[in-house]
């Protein structure tokens, strides 16, 4: 059997195995592995193989947010890109006014009567410089913003967690817990955290295990019914100590408010 | 799609609704981190709005819209390492999976077995070349026709069985230590 041969039957058997073959292909190849013993084991390991892969667990992973929570990030990048300035991102677009009030002092400059010398290019020059200037103060600007909205996200989800290891008792079921509100601003807290943008920058990257850890255990809060069982309480809170998360969440926070 | 090529951004959300949970796992099984994937689905998604222009109208819209992803994941994969070479990352939950990347909830034990073989499989694709990867993630875990691939990654139909067959072959090696 010469290579070039033996290399196509090893391929057909990947390709079996992966079910991604069809018809007679499917059937050729079926046949061939009944009379070649080195095929057969061949393609049972194979298979083998694939069952494993087959428990990545991201084949069953579920995206954190819902589409309207993504198309409204996907509708605000495409709205900072369709700006007439996007080099100026829209969440800095009070210095747009600035801009403009730079423009206007340039083009006094250059229009008013001459004193003791005629008008040169020197005041376009200092408008461009300042925009240059705005350029690289808009990209620190946004940062910032960024880091204030993100220590102010996780400074309410601690408040949150706290109030969540003192629950009231339900007037409505005995034995349980209320934890109405808790659930309801969990849900808003959560819907702030999809829209937290630049989050994914580097800038905030020390940040992000703390978010997601931040944001698992609000699911869970989210997740509970107004009165909840006291067990089901505790093991959240079980799960906020062993992730260590109130003081991540004060060592973070110091760090975004620098 | 017709629609979103004239600009219409109301296209957008059906669009999403169909592909989102598809291109949310192609992401994560480059980027394996629940984040970064939904920041990668985001782009991916601004790309193929500012791109729909040049959508051919004949071709489908799943093909294209994974050739984006897959690219775009490469991308943002290779960048990510690039930072990871010159970083260290704080604490990412003493080595957890993180628990969005498993849509149930199992016991401990199952959850520690589930844990090291997600790792195990996890660094085996990692050591797919990324187009080897992407073919296998496309024909294992979504289940798409070798056509549909070739298309999606701008290969030939030749080319897609050989990466196939090298990558189920590698993937063996690497998980061959499980069973």
């Amino acid at each position: 059997m010469s290579p070039l041969f033996h290399r196509r039957r090893a391929q057909r058997t990947s390709l079996l195995a992966l079910g991604a073959l069809s018809g007679d292909e499917a059937a050729a190849a079926r046949d061939h592995a009944e009379t070649c013993t080195a095929c057969a084991a061949d393609l049972a390991r194979l298979r083998r193989t694939l069952e494993l892969a087959a428990l990545e667990p991201v084949r069953q992973a579920e995206p954190p947010l819902g589409v309207p929570a993504l198309l409204a990030r996907v509708n605000a990048k495409l709205d900072e890109a369709a700006s007439p300035t996007s080099r100026f991102p829209r969440r800095a677009a009070w210095l747009v006014p600035a801009g403009a009030l730079a423009a206007g002092l340039a083009a006094f400059l250059m229009l008013r009567p001459s004193i003791s010398t005629p008008p040169t290019a020197a005041p376009v020059l200092v408008a461009e410089r300042s925009v240059a200037v705005s350029d690289e103060m808009l990209g620190r600007m946004e940062r910032t913003v960024t880091r204030e909205q993100t220590a102010r996200y996780l400074d309410e989800a601690q408040d949150l967690l706290l109030t969540v290891t003192a629950p009231r008792p339900c007037a409505r079921q005995t034995r349980r817990v209320d934890v109405e509100q808790e659930a309801e601003r969990s849900r808003e807290l959560l819907a702030r955290r999809a829209m937290l943008v630049g989050t994914g920058g580097d800038d905030v990257l020390s940040v992000r295990p703390v978010l997601r850890d931040v944001e698992y255990v609000l699911r869970e809060v989210a997740s509970l019914p107004s009165c909840a069982r006291e067990r089901d309480l505790q093991a959240i809170q079980r799960e906020v100590s062993r992730r260590n998360l109130l003081m991540k969440i004060d060592l973070m926070t110091r760090e975004l408010k620098g | 799609m017709g629609r979103l090529a004239r600009g219409d951004r109301e296209a957008l959300g059906p669009l999403m609704e169909r592909h989102y949970r598809r291109l949310y796992r192609l992401a994560l099984s480059y980027l394996r981190d629940p984040d970064d994937a939904l920041d990668a689905v985001q782009e991916i998604f601004v790309k193929a709005y500012q791109g729909a222009a040049r959508w051919d109208g004949g071709s489908e819209v799943g093909p294209w819209l994974t050739r984006i992803a897959v690219n775009h994941s490469i991308d943002r994969y290779r960048r990510g390492r690039r930072r990871l070479a010159t970083e260290t990352p704080l604490d990412e939950g003493e080595g957890e999976t993180d628990p969005r990347m498993s849509a149930e909830t199992p016991s401990p034990e199952r959850r520690v077995l589930g844990r090291e073989v997600g790792e195990r499989i996890a660094s085996a694709l990692r050591s797919l070349p990324d187009r080897q990867r992407a073919v296998f993630v496309l024909r294992h875990y979504e289940e798409m026709a070798l056509e549909d691939i070739a298309r999606a990654l701008d290969m030939s139909l030749g080319t897609v069985k050989s990466s196939l067959h090298r990558a189920v072959h590698r993937m063996r090696e690497r998980l061959e230590a499980l069973r």
